[in-house]
C-alpha cells in the first residue's frame, strides 16, 4: 500500500514535471527514462540472475546506430518501429554473444561481456564510412505515432510530446519487468542466482535460463539506445565505450539491485548528481569515484538499500 | 527403477566410487549406509548428473542417464533433497515449493501435487510466506523433501535427511518419509547412523572407502561381522 502511495506520487511528478519545472530539468529527464528503461534490463540480468555485465553499452550503441540508420539511410522516421527494430537487432546479436557468455559467470563473464562490447565500440570507430567513425552518425527527429512534428521547435518538441513518449515506453517496460520478474521464469532466475547447483535438481536449465536473461536485457538495452539517440540527435562510438558500460553498473548500485525501481533511483540519482558535480567542479569523475567507493563501503545495498523493506509473514 | 551398475567416480585424480553397484525398484526404500567420506553424498551426486563416472553405467526407468545433465535427470523424475536443504533464501516457502511445479510440467496437476507435499508437511502451509532464513533446520530438511515432491518425481533421493536435526524433530520427518513411500515414491535415503535407518526399509546398501561392502535387508547386516565392524559402533 505504501509502496504503491509513493509509486502513484513519484509517476503524477514525473507528468508533471514539463509543466512546473525548468526546460534544462525536463531535458535531463529524457536521458534519465532512456536509462531507466536500459538498466530494467540490465537489473535482470545483475540482481535477478546475478550475472554483472560490463559490455551493456554494445546493445545501447546498437539500439542509437539502428535509429541512426532507419532515420537518416532508409529514410523510416516512425519511432514505433525504430524502436522495435532496435529491440529486434539487440536480441539478434545478444543471441549468439549471450550463448558464448553465459557458460561462464563472475569475472569470467564480465571480462567476456567487457570484450565483445570493445570489439562494436572497435567496429564503429574503424568503420568509418558505414559509421562515421569518430564523429558519428546524425539522428533525424522521428514521428511520433505518425505524426511528423518537423515544424514544431526541437526544445517543445523534446520537452512535450517526446516526453511523454519516452515516459510511455519507460512505463510499458516497468509493467512487461514486473510481470518477467514476478513470473515463474523471474522466480527461477532468482534461484539460478542464489544457487545454480541447486536449481539444476529442479529441473531448471540454467544456461537456457541465463540465456533467455541475457537477450531480454539486451533488447531493453536496444530500446533504451534508440530512446537516447533522438534528444542528442547524433550518435557515435563512446555510446558503446566500456566506461559508458561502467556507468551503467555504476546506476545499479547506487540505486540498489536489490529492489525491483533501485535501478531506476540508480539512473535519476546519477543523471541529476552528474550534471551538478560537473558544474561545479571540472574533476566530476574523481568525486563519482568517492561517492562509488562510500557507496559500496556504508551502503552496499543502494539509496533503496538504505530503506529497511517491511516483511509479511503469515500467522498460522 | 535406478540401477547403478560398477560405477566407478574419481575427483581430480582421487578415486572415490569404486564399482559401487545399488538398485532402487519401483515403490522401495532403500538405503545406503556409510561413514562420514565414505562415499555416500558422492554416490548420490554421481546419480544427479553432478559427477561424470568414469565407468559403469546408471540407468532411471531403463534410460541412461550418466553423462546427463542434472536438470534432464530431475526432469525424468528424480527429486533430489541435498544435506543442506539447499533452500532459497529470497524465495517464501511457497514459491521454494510452487517452482518445482512450473520447472516440470505434466504428470500430476500443479495443484495437486502442491497438495500432496503440504499434506506430507501440512507445517509447512502455515509458513508459507516466510523465507528459508526464517525457518528451523528441522522445517528447511521439510522443505526441502516437500520441494523434491512438488516435483512428481518416480524416485526421490534424501541426503542424510536426519543429519542435524534434534532427536524431538527425527521421529517426525522419519514419519513424514513413510507417508511420502505409501504414496508411491522409490526413495534412496543415504545415512550415516545406522540408528536412524527406518524400520520400513526395504533394502540396505553399506559403503565403506567406496565400495559397497554390504547389499541386502537390513537386519541381515547385523550378522555380518564386517559390516558390525563398521556401522555398528554408531549411536
Amino acid at each position: 500500500m505504501r509502496q504503491a502511495l509513493v509509486l502513484a506520487v513519484a509517476l503524477a511528478a514525473v507528468v508533471a514535471v514539463p509543466w512546473i519545472a525548468p526546460i534544462y530539468h525536463v531535458l535531463l529527464m529524457l536521458p534519465f527514462m532512456a536509462y531507466g528503461v536500459v538498466l530494467l534490463g540490465l537489473n535482470l540480468l545483475f540482481g535477478y540472475t546475478g550475472l554483472v555485465s560490463f559490455g551493456h553499452a554494445l546493445f545501447i550503441g546498437l539500439g542509437a546506430y539502428t535509429a541512426a540508420f532507419l532515420t537518416g539511410l532508409f529514410k523510416v522516421r516512425a519511432l514505433e518501429v525504430i524502436l522495435l527494430t532496435a529491440a529486434v537487432v539487440a536480441a539478434v546479436v545478444a543471441m549468439p554473444v549471450a550463448a558464448f557468455c553465459v557458460r561462464y559467470v563472475k569475472i569470467y563473464f564480465g571480462m567476456l561481456t567487457l570484450a565483445f562490447g570493445m570489439v562494436f565500440y572497435t567496429f564503429l570507430l574503424k568503420f568509418y564510412r558505414l559509421t562515421g567513425g569518430d564523429e558519428g552518425m546524425p539522428v533525424a527527429r522521428p514521428f511520433l505515432l505518425g505524426r511528423d512534428l518537423g515544424d514544431m521547435p526541437k526544445i517543445e518538441y523534446l520537452a512535450g510530446p517526446y516526453y511523454y513518449y519516452s515516459l510511455v515506453v519507460l512505463i510499458v517496460a516497468i509493467a512487461v519487468m514486473w510481470r518477467i520478474v514476478h513470473s515463474p521464469f523471474g522466480l527461477c532466475l532468482k534461484t539460478i542466482r542464489d544457487n545454480p547447483a541447486k536449481a539444476e535438481t529442479l529441473g531448471i536449465s540454467v544456461p537456457h535460463y541465463r540465456w533467455t536473461a541475457f537477450v531480454i536485457s539486451a533488447v531493453y538495452a536496444g530500446v533504451g539506445g534508440a530512446l537516447l539517440a533522438t534528444p542528442t540527435g547524433n550518435v557515435d562510438p563512446t555510446l558503446a565505450y566500456w566506461t559508458h558500460s561502467g556507468n551503467l553498473v555504476f546506476m545499479t548500485l547506487l540505486g540498489g539491485f536489490a529492489s525491483f525501481f533501485g535501478p531506476l533511483v540508480g539512473a535519476f540519482v546519477f543523471i541529476y548528481l552528474q550534471d551538478f558535480v560537473m558544474s561545479v567542479v571540472p574533476y566530476w569523475r574523481l568525486v563519482f569515484g568517492a561517492i562509488l567507493a562510500a557507496l559500496v563501503i556504508f551502503a552496499p545495498g543502494g539509496l533503496l538499500g538504505l530503506f529497511p523493506r517491511r516483511r509479511v509473514i503469515e500467522a498460522a | 527403477m535406478l540401477a547403478v551398475k560398477n560405477v566407478d567416480v574419481y575427483i581430480q585424480a582421487s578415486h572415490i566410487l569404486r564399482s559401487v553397484s545399488l538398485d532402487v525398484g519401483a515403490r522401495e526404500v532403500v538405503c545406503l549406509v556409510g561413514r562420514n567420506g565414505a562415499g555416500k553424498t558422492t554416490t548420490l551426486r554421481t546419480v544427479m548428473g553432478y559427477l561424470r563416472p568414469r565407468a559403469g553405467t546408471i540407468t532411471f526407468k531403463g534410460v541412461r542417464v550418466d553423462g546427463r545433465r542434472t536438470h534432464e535427470i530431475a526432469r525424468l523424475g528424480v527429486g533430489w533433497a541435498p544435506e543442506d536443504s539447499g533452500i532459497f533464501p529470497d524465495l517464501t516457502v511457497a514459491e521454494n515449493i510452487e517452482i518445482a511445479t512450473w520447472t516440470r510440467p505434466g504428470g500430476s496437476p500443479a495443484a495437486e501435487r502442491l497438495a500432496r507435499a503440504y499434506e506430507v508437511f501440512p507445517v509447512l502451509k502455515t509458513y508459507a510466506a516466510r523465507k528459508g532464513p526464517e525457518m528451523s533446520g528441522g522445517e528447511r530438511k521439510m522443505l526441502s523433501i516437500a520441494r523434491a515432491l512438488a516435483l512428481d518425481p518416480e524416485m526421490l533421493i534424501l541426503d542424510e535427511p536426519f543429519e542435524g536435526l534434534s532427536p524431538a524433530i527425527v521421529p517426525v520427518i522419519s514419519a513424514s518419509i513413510a507417508t511420502v513411500t505409501r504414496l508411491g515414491h522409490s526413495i534412496l535415503l543415504a545415512e550415516s547412523n545406522i540408528h536412524h535407518v527406518p524400520e520400513y526399509a526395504d533394502r540396505l546398501y553399506v559403503i565403506e572407502r567406496g565400495e559397497v561392502i554390504f547389499a541386502g535387508q537390513p537386519h541381515e547386516a547385523w550378522k555380518d561381522p564386517g559390516v558390525v565392524r563398521v556401522i555398528g559402533g554408531q549411536t
